[in-house]
């Protein structure tokens, strides 16, 4: 039923669930899988310094995430296809699934931190409002 | 607890700690959230702005100055050297015109403090210009090489402004001029063969010399009216090459700035907004926001055609242009510590500058987002 699936992970232990589970549905369907994580910069900085530094900390940590996402797709025999995009994380996510034309995206329930996320709702809460396909929201 | 020193410390430090935490919980930037800090502490407790304070915050914004004249990109600059400097230019001409020209016939303003509206209101935040590119991986286009070469000219042109309409015209402001200009000869050759020849110690005779020449210039500077930012803005240019060959020393002179000095500067900057006159002067606040970003469109928008951007782009560049935040504080405070412009004034203009901080990057994320695949990258 599913040929390309996105999931999305920021690397938080509910991002690694939506991708273990991700990974079964991609072999049951025999989908091709596509992981997104997205580094969240800071808003209106105030020097380039601030963002040349948090975008060289962010992909050190996202070396990390994408090292084990690779081992958790490896031990389930699945072939993933991830990237890691700068930006504002529901944008980047929904642009993804258009540009890829997705047929499910499949999301951990924690991990949000921007201020408009907490004004307006989490992460997954607006995926789920905002995405071209299907939604699983993991827990 | 004014008259103790450290608890004093105590306060302003931990303010910019719970500055720090806040803004990496909410992804905003930490100045931004410095100065809301500041405007809190200043009108809830009464921050006290003692010597040392105003020392370390003066410190800071002419260290802020010179690290942000080192990340000019000479080489961006050369390279697209007509659409920059007419973009850049005009970015400043017209907002500082525009808006001084209201505050002056519009408000009643007299001409220096209108001045200052002017020149706090022109700037263009290349942070925030930055952060948007990178977002968008504008930053590796062509587009992308000029708007931020636009910028760099942009803040040239304000901080030559802060640095020259306030200063006495005497023997001494040629002296200061001639100071600066051999500094800015001498140093790209010195510095490399300075820093190699006696940098890399714990004594940091590296970062000893750029203060001293920041502080000495600083120094020439306020003595005849200028501003220190200005040749602390121009020093920094002249050593970017350098430094961008070497990123290792700018790096651990941010580290100083970001730590221990621009926190008092963007916290003494917040402290001393009036809350009262947030309502009171909103209208004025707007006035001053819609006048900025109407006059970088009058200004820009035509060039971006004359330059053959997209519709979708000249409209994204100009919104981006209109930003505003490190600068425009700089002079906003400057034109208050010189009694130019008093604490409504200040509170009108500073809120002006954050709020163009944040309004035309929401609009020009939201509705003009050039068609560019936000960068990806296989980390």
């Amino acid at each position: 039923m599913f040929k390309r699936i996105v999931v999305a992970n920021d690397g938080s232990d509910g991002g690694f669930r939506a991708l273990a589970l991700a990974c079964d549905i991609a072999k049951e369907h025999k989908a091709k899988l596509h992981m997104i994580s997205v580094e969240e910069l800071p808003n209106f900085p105030a020097s380039i310094d601030e963002i040349v530094e948090t975008k060289t900390e962010e992909n050190h940590r996202f070396h990390d995430v994408l090292e084990k996402a690779h081992a958790v797709a490896k031990a389930k025999n699945v072939k993933l296809d991830a990237a890691v995009v700068a930006g504002h994380a529901v944008a980047a996510i929904v642009a993804r699934v258009k540009e890829l034309k997705a047929d499910l995206l499949v999301v951990g329930f924690m991990g949000h931190s921007a201020l408009y996320e907490r004004i307006i709702g989490g992460t997954a809460d607006r995926l789920v409002r905002l995405a071209p396909c299907p939604v699983l929201v993991v827990k | 607890m004014i008259d103790n020193l450290w608890l004093a410390s105590a306060l302003w430090i931990g303010l910019a700690l719970a500055s720090a935490l806040i803004s990496i919980r909410l992804a905003l930037s930490v100045a931004l959230i410095e100065i809301m800090v500041g405007a809190l502490g200043g009108n809830l407790i009464g921050l006290p702005l003692t010597p040392w304070v105003n020392y370390l915050a003066g410190f800071g914004a002419i260290l802020l100055t010179f690290l942000a004249g080192a990340e000019v990109d000479m080489d961006v600059v050369r390279r697209n050297i007509g659409a920059s400097v007419g973009i850049g230019f005009v970015s400043f001409l017209f907002p500082y015109l525009g808006c001084m020209l209201a505050a002056r016939y519009l408000l009643g303003w007299d001409w220096p403090q209108a001045q200052i509206a002017g020149i706090s209101l022109s700037t263009t935040s290349v942070a925030v210009v930055y952060a948007v590119m990178v977002e968008t991986g504008l930053n590796k286009t062509e587009l992308g090489k000029i708007i931020l070469a636009a910028c760099f000219i942009t803040d040239l042109g304000t901080v030559l402004a802060l640095g020259i309409v306030f200063a006495h015209f005497s023997a001494w402001l040629l002296a200061f001029a001639a100071a600066t200009a051999v500094a800015v000869w001498i140093l790209p050759k010195f510095a490399p063969w300075f820093f190699a020849r006696f940098g890399r110690r714990v004594s940091e005779p590296e970062i000893k010399l750029l203060l001293l020449v920041l502080f000495a210039l600083g120094g020439f500077a306020t003595a005849v009216g200028s501003e220190a930012v200005l040749p602390a803005y121009l020093v920094g240019m002249a050593l970017a090459p350098a430094f961008q060959r070497d990123p290792e020393l700018p790096h651990r002179m941010r580290v100083i700035a970001f730590s221990v000095l621009t926190p008092f500067y963007f916290l003494k900057a917040g402290s001393l907004v009036e809350a009262t006159v947030l309502v009171s002067g909103a209208a004025l606040i707007a006035l001053f926001l819609a006048m900025k970003m109407a006059t970088k469109f009058v200004g820009i928008l035509p060039l971006t055609r004359y330059y053959r951007f997209e519709n979708r782009e000249g409209m994204y560049t100009t919104l981006l242009m209109s930003t505003g935040l490190t600068f425009g504080s700089i002079s906003a405070l400057y034109g208050l510590t010189n009694n130019i412009i008093d604490q409504r004034q200040y509170t009108i203009l500073l809120t002006a500058v954050i709020g163009s901080a944040v309004v035309p990057t929401v609009i020009a994320q939201k509705w003009f987002l050039p068609k560019i695949a936000a960068e990806k990258q296989e980390v």
